[in-house]
C-alpha cells in the first residue's frame, strides 16, 4: 500500500512551487542552523505562521526542509570554528574541529554531509515503510523506560566525551545542577533563584550554550594570539576532499548511527542532541581505532552527525502518527499541520495519506538537494578556517550577542552568555569536558520527571525500575558501563590529551 | 557562503525577530506595534492561536501585532513580565484561567489577579474526560464506581499542577468524593501518550488533543465540562447530563497590565471584536478545530471575576 501512495504522492513533485519551497528552506535551514544562536526551532517557530496561507504542499514542505537544513548546517560551524551551530552538533565538533585544526577542514566537512545524507535517506525510508509499528513500540515506553534512558544517555555523554571518565561526570553533575534552576516542573515552587524573576524559568539553554562554547573559544585564542603573531597561526590547508575508501570504510559507522537516531528519534522527548551522543559513543566503544577519537577521526564525524540527522524523519512519527511531538520543533510543525487542516493522530494517514506520501517524497528529493547544494557550498566553507582571526573572531562576537538575545528578547540572556564564557574558559583550562554540561542541561528536566512520575506510580519504592522488563535492561547496561569505566580509570595510567583544549 | 553574506543574514534575521517597525504618524493609541505575549512554548494551543491572530491583526489595529513567546514557570514568568510592563496597552498577555484566575490566588507568585485588566476572550475549550479504550470503565458511572471499589488505583495522566486537567478532576473526585492517583506530565502532548501507552486509564483535555483519538476510538469518551455537548464530539454527554455538575471553560483570552487607560482598553476590545469576524482568520481556526466565542472587556471581565471566586472556593474547601 505505500508504494501506490508514494506513486500518488510523487505527483506533488511535479509541482514546481512545491519544490521551490523545499529547497528555499533547505538553503535558510542550512544558514539558520550555521549561526550559533539562531535555532531551526526558532526559524520554524517565527515562520510558521505565515506558512498557514499557503497550500499544505508548499507551507509544509517548506518548514520541514528549514528542519532538515538546521540540523545539518549545525555541523558546519562545529567543524570550521570549533562552535557548534545547535546543541545537537556538539559531539561533530569535537573530531571535526581537531580535523579542521590539521587543514583537513574539507575532509571533514564532506564527511559530514555524506554522513547527514544517508542517514537522513534511511530514516525517511523508516518513516515512510514502518511509520506505524515503529511508533506502536515506542509509545510503549512507560516513565521507568526513560528514567532509564536518560541516565543511561548522562552516563554515556561522561564516558566518552572526556580525557577522564570523572571529569565527564563532573561536567555531568554541574550541569544536573544547574538545570535544577527555576520552577520545579511539578509543584511550581521556584528553585535556586535567589530571588531573580528572570531566573523563574530556569537558565536559558541557548545563550549559555553560545557563550560556553563559542565565546570561551574566543577567550582562548585570544589569550594565545596575545602571545604569538597571527600569521603563524594560519594552518596550511589541505584541498583533498574524502575518498571512496573513507566513505566505504565510514558506512558501517553511519548505518548503525542511523539505526540509533531512527529509533532515538522516535521515542517522543528524546531529540538529536541526544542521539548524536549515543551515537559517537557507540562508534567510539566499536571503532578498530578508538585512541583516534578525539584527535580528528572522519568515523567520529560520520557517527555524530548521523546520529542527529537520522532523528528528523524518525521524529515525525509520534508527530503524525499519534499527534504527539517528540520535541520542540515537531511540537511546532504539528501546529503547522493543524493549521493545514490536517489533523495529526491515528486517523491522519486514512484521512491525507496521498498528500503525506507527497511530503515524503519531497524529504527524498530534498536530500538529493542537500547533497549538492553541501557539495558547492564547502568549496567555500572551508575557506573560514582561513579567515584571520582578527576578522573572524570580532564577528562572531556580534553574532553571539545577536543571537543570544534573539532566543528570547531578553537582555537577561546576556548575562547567562557571559557567564557561560567564563565558565567555559575555565572548564577548558581545567581539561573539564563542555559538552556533557550542557547536554546534562537538556536532559534533566526530562530525567526528573520521568523519575518523579515513576516514582508516583509506585507510590515511592524503586522496585519499578527492575520490575519494568525495558528500564531493567537498561539500568543492567547503565551499571555494566559504570563498572566498566570505573575499571578502565583503576587500570589505565592516566591520557594525557584532551580534544576540548584549542 | 562569505561570511559577509552570513552576516547581513543573521542581521536581517534579527531585525525580522526583534526590532519595532517606523512609528505611523497617528498621534493616538497605537502608534506603534504592539507585542502579543504567549506566555507558553511552540506548539502548544496557545502559541498555535497566537499565531493565527498575530497575522491577521494589522488591518484591526492600524499597527502590526508581534508575536513574542516567552514560556516557562508554567507560564508565570510570561504573565510576570507583562504585569510589570508599562501599563501603555503596547504590551498584551495572552492569558488563561490557569495562569491569570486561579495560581495567583493559590500560589506565591510574583503577581496577582488584579495585575491584569481583561480586554478580550477570544474562545473557549471545555476539558472532555477520557478513558483508555481498554481500561477498566467506560462511562462516568463505571469509572466512580471503580474509583470506589479501588480507591488510589485509578490512574490518570495529568498536564500540569493546577493545570486545567488538575482542576477537573479534583473538581471530579470532590464531587463524588473519589480517591485516584494523578500522574503530573508537564503537557497534553505527554500526558496523552502515557495514556495511550498503557501508563494510565484516564485523563481530561482540550477537544483538539484528544477528539481524533475519540474518533479513531483507541479512547473513549466519557463526559464534557460544558454546559452542551461540544459540536465536533456529538456522541460524548456532557457531566451534567450524567448528573455530576463539573462545568470549567478554558479560556483563551487578552489581558493588560493593570492601570491601562480605559480608551485604550476600549480600543483594544473593539480591535479584536472587528479582528474575531476575520474570514482569513474564521477559516484558519476553523482548521485547527477551534471557533470563537468572543467576550468584550465588560462580560470578560464579569466572568473572570465569577470565576476567580469559584476556583478560590473550590479550593479552600480541598484544603
Amino acid at each position: 500500500m505505500p508504494v501506490e501512495a508514494i506513486a500518488h504522492g510523487l505527483a506533488v513533485l511535479a509541482d514546481p512551487m512545491a519544490l521551490a519551497a523545499a529547497f528555499l528552506g533547505l538553503a535558510a535551514g542550512i544558514v539558520v542552523g550555521a549561526l550559533p544562536g539562531l535555532t531551526a526551532t526558532m526559524a520554524v517557530a517565527v515562520l510558521a505562521p505565515f506558512t498557514f496561507f499557503m497550500d499544505a504542499t508548499v507551507g509544509i514542505p517548506f518548514l520541514l526542509g528549514i528542519y532538515k537544513g538546521a540540523i545539518y548546517g549545525g555541523s558546519i560551524p562545529a567543524i570550521t570554528i570549533n562552535t557548534p551551530g545547535t546543541a545537537a552538533a556538539a559531539a561533530t565538533a569535537i573530531d571535526g574541529a581537531a580535523l579542521a585544526r590539521q587543514g583537513l577542514g574539507r575532509k571533514a566537512l564532506e564527511m559530514s554531509l555524506v554522513a547527514s545524507v544517508v542517514a537522513d535517506l534511511l530514516a525517511t525510508l523508516v518513516l515512510i515503510f514502518v511509520a506505524a509499528p515503529l511508533a506502536s513500540v515506542a509509545i510503549g515506553f512507560g516513565s521507568p523506560d526513560f528514567t532509564m534512558l536518560y541516565l543511561f544517555a548522562l552516563v554515556m555523554i561522561a564516558g566518552v566525551s572526556g580525557s577522564s571518565a570523572a571529569k565527564g561526570a563532573f561536567a555531568v553533575a554541574l550541569g544536573v545542577l544547574l538545570a535544577c534552576v527555576g520552577f520545579d516542573p511539578m509543584s511550581g515552587a521556584s528553585r535556586l533563584t535567589f530571588g531573580v524573576i528572570d531566573l523563574w524559568g530556569g537558565i536559558s539553554l541557548v545563550p549559555l550554550l553560545i557563550g560556553m562554547f563559542a565565546l570561551s573559544e574566543i577567550l582562548v585564542q585570544a589569550e594565545r594570539l596575545g602571545r604569538e603573531k597571527l600569521a603563524q597561526v594560519r594552518v596550511e590547508m589541505s584541498a583533498a576532499g574524502i575518498t571512496r575508501g573513507e566513505v566505504r570504510g565510514a558506512m558501517p559507522t553511519i548505518l548503525r548511527s542511523s539505526g540509533i537516531g531512527a529509533f532515538l528519534g522516535a521515542l517522543p522527548g528524546l531529540g538529536a542532541e541526544v542521539s548524536c551522543w549515543l551515537a559517537y559513543g557507540m562508534a567510539k566503544r566499536r571503532s578498530r581505532d578508538p585512541a583516534q577519537y578525539g584527535k580528528g577521526s572522519l568515523e567520529g564525524v560520520a557517527a555524530a552527525e548521523a546520529g542527529n540527522n537520522a532523528v528528523c524523519p524518525a521524529a515525525l512519527i509520534p508527530m503524525m502518527v499519534f499527534g504527539i511531538p517528540g520535541d520542540t520543533i515537531t511540537a511546532v510543525l504539528l501546529g503547522a499541520f493543524m493549521a493545514q487542516g490536517l489533523l495529526p493522530g491515528p486517523l491522519l494517514f486514512e484521512q491525507h495519506g496521498p498528500v503525506l506520501y507527497g511530503f515524503f517524497a519531497i524529504l527524498l528529493v530534498t536530500n538529493a538537494m542537500l547533497l549538492v547544494f553541501g557539495l558547492g557550498a564547502i568549496r567555500y566553507l572551508r575557506h573560514i578556517t582561513a579567515i584571520p582571526p582578527g576578522v573572524l573572531y570580532p564577528s562572531v562576537i556580534a553574532l553571539c550577542f545577536a543571537g543570544a538575545f534573539a532566543v528570547n528578547n531578553a537582555v537577561f540572556d546576556w548575562w547567562i552568555m557571559l557567564a557561560g564564557a567564563l565558565l567555559g574558559y575555565a572548564m577548558r583550562k581545567a581539561d573539564v569536558p563542555i559538552p556533557p554540561l550542557v547536554i546534562a542541561m537538556l536532559l534533566t528536566p526530562g530525567l526528573e520527571n520521568s523519575l518523579r512520575q515513576s516514582l508516583t506510580l509506585s507510590d515511592g519504592s524503586l522496585l519499578i525500575f527492575v520490575t519494568e522488563p525495558i528500564s531493567a535492561t537498561l539500568l543492567a547496561v547503565v551499571a555494566g558501563i559504570v563498572g566498566f569505566l570505573g575499571w578502565r580509570s583503576l587500570s589505565t595510567p592516566r591520557p594525557s590529551e584532551n580534544q576540548q583544549g584549542a | 557562503m562569505t561570511m559577509r553574506s552570513t552576516t547581513s543574514l543573521a542581521i536581517g534575521a534579527v531585525l525580522m525577530l526583534g526590532a519595532p517597525a517606523p512609528l505611523a504618524m497617528a498621534a493616538e493609541f497605537p502608534e506603534k506595534p504592539i507585542t502579543f505575549v504567549t506566555p507558553y512554548p511552540p506548539g502548544g494551543s496557545h502559541s498555535l492561536h497566537a499565531g493565527i491572530i498575530t497575522t491577521v491583526a494589522e488591518p484591526y489595529f492600524g499597527q502590526p501585532m508581534i508575536s513574542v513567546i516567552r514560556s516557562g514557570g508554567g507560564g508565570a514568568v510570561g504573565a510576570t513580565e507583562v504585569s510589570k510592563s508599562g501599563a501603555d496597552g503596547y504590551t498584551v498577555l495572552f492569558g488563561d484561567p490557569t495562569i491569570n484566575s486561579l495560581r495567583p490566588q493559590v500560589e506565591d507568585l510574583p503577581y496577582t489577579t488584579e495585575d491584569f485588566i481583561p480586554v478580550a476572550r477570544i474562545n473557549y475549550s471545555p476539558a472532555v474526560f477520557v478513558a483508555r479504550a481498554d481500561a477498566p470503565f467506560d462511562d462516568l458511572a463505571s469509572m466512580i464506581a471503580y474509583a470506589k471499589e479501588n480507591p488510589g488505583d485509578l490512574v490518570y495522566s495529568n498536564d500540569n499542577v493546577n493545570g486545567f486537567t488538575y482542576t477537573v478532576f479534583e473538581l471530579l473526585k470532590m464531587n463524588t468524593d473519589t480517591d485516584m492517583k494523578g500522574i503530573v506530565y508537564g503537557g497534553g502532548g505527554p500526558a496523552v501518550q502515557k495514556l495511550l501507552g498503557g501508563e494510565t486509564m484516564a485523563y481530561a483535555g482540550a477537544p483538539s488533543v484528544v477528539g481524533e483519538h475519540i474518533k479513531a476510538g483507541t479512547l473513549t469518551g466519557i463526559c464534557t465540562t460544558d454546559f452542551e455537548r461540544w459540536e465536533s464530539l456529538p456522541d460524548v454527554p456532557t457531566c451534567g447530563e450524567l448528573g455530576e455538575e463539573i462545568i470549567f471553560h478554558f479560556w483563551r483570552g487578552v489581558l493588560v497590565p493593570a492601570g491601562t487607560p480605559d480608551d485604550v482598553v476600549a480600543k483594544l476590545s473593539a480591535g479584536f471584536e472587528e479582528l474575531v469576524k476575520d474570514e482569513g482568520f474564521l477559516r484558519l481556526i476553523g482548521r485547527i478545530n477551534s471557533r470563537v466565542d468572543f467576550l468584550g472587556a465588560e462580560a470578560f471581565g464579569a466572568l473572570m471575576a465569577e470565576e476567580q471566586a469559584q476556583l478560590k472556593a473550590v479550593y479552600d474547601n480541598l484544603n
